[in-house]
């Protein structure tokens, strides 16, 4: 069974492209072995407000053979410097979805923090060879608190009560 | 017996309700737990988490089988 988003961050790091993996996606991949992870299919990248930055991660999404939205509307044509200074300026979402129900978020906002404050800190993974970059736990978690959304507020009381568990087990 | 959809609805209902009364705050003790975990071994740079994903997939799959079956009258 294949990674779904292996071959999107493949795509990604032979472009040199800067994002974080950030959201539940995100901090599922620090939950330790034997603890439960949060069932979602979406994959939330926040990048750095870089027009030049963003036109290559829309490029690593179509080359994984991923559909670019913006809203529930295809993203527009050209893909060019132009359109992405944009939706730099706007702060605005953009969405790649693939084949099994795969879903990218493409994300220049990130509650609480700038790009520079979560790349400073994040780590690398691996994923089926493929290199990606994941932002703090710490900082996906308080991301969230700041967010404050009922989801939100659900994963949170679910996540603390699981490191709990987790810190009585090792106690 | 068999649940019915407004007994789905008010399940909704109930967890939209309870959602917006957790107030969750970030504790010493949970910043000390978020701490504790990304300290782990397998949390390191490096590490791989090719299976991280694949329970989660499971559960999906199990319920994109899910087919809705006429209920008898």
């Amino acid at each position: 069974m294949t990674h779904p988003f292996a071959a999107l961050a493949r795509e990604l790091a032979a472009r040199s492209v800067r994002y974080l993996l950030i959201g539940v996606s995100g901090a599922n991949l620090y939950a330790p072995a034997g603890q439960a992870v949060f069932t979602t299919e979406d994959f939330d990248l926040f990048l750095p407000p870089d027009p030049d930055n963003l036109i290559a991660a829309w490029s690593a999404c179509e080359a994984a053979g991923l559909d670019l939205f913006s809203g529930r509307e295809p993203l527009d044509q050209p893909r060019d410097l132009w359109l992405a200074e944009r939706v730099v300026e706007r702060r605005a979402q953009t969405r790649a979805s693939g084949p099994e129900g795969l879903a990218v978020d493409l994300t220049l906002v990130m509650k609480g923090y700038d790009f520079p404050a979560v790349w400073r800190e994040h780590r690398r993974f691996e994923i089926e060879g493929a290199e990606i970059a994941v932002a703090r736990l710490l900082h996906i978690v308080t991301s969230k608190h700041a967010t404050g959304r009922d989801k939100d507020r659900l994963f949170l009381a679910t996540h603390r009560e699981a490191l709990e568990q987790l810190l009585r087990r090792d106690e | 017996m068999n649940p019915t959809r407004e007994d789905g609805l008010r399940t909704l209902q109930e967890s939209s309700e309870l959602a917006a009364e957790i107030r969750i705050e970030l504790t010493e003790r949970y910043v000390r737990l978020i701490e504790a975990v990304e300290a782990l071994p397998e949390n390191q740079a490096g590490a791989d988490k090719s299976g991280r994903w694949r329970g989660g997939r499971s559960y999906w799959r199990f319920f994109e089988g899910a087919r809705r079956i006429p209920r008898a009258e």
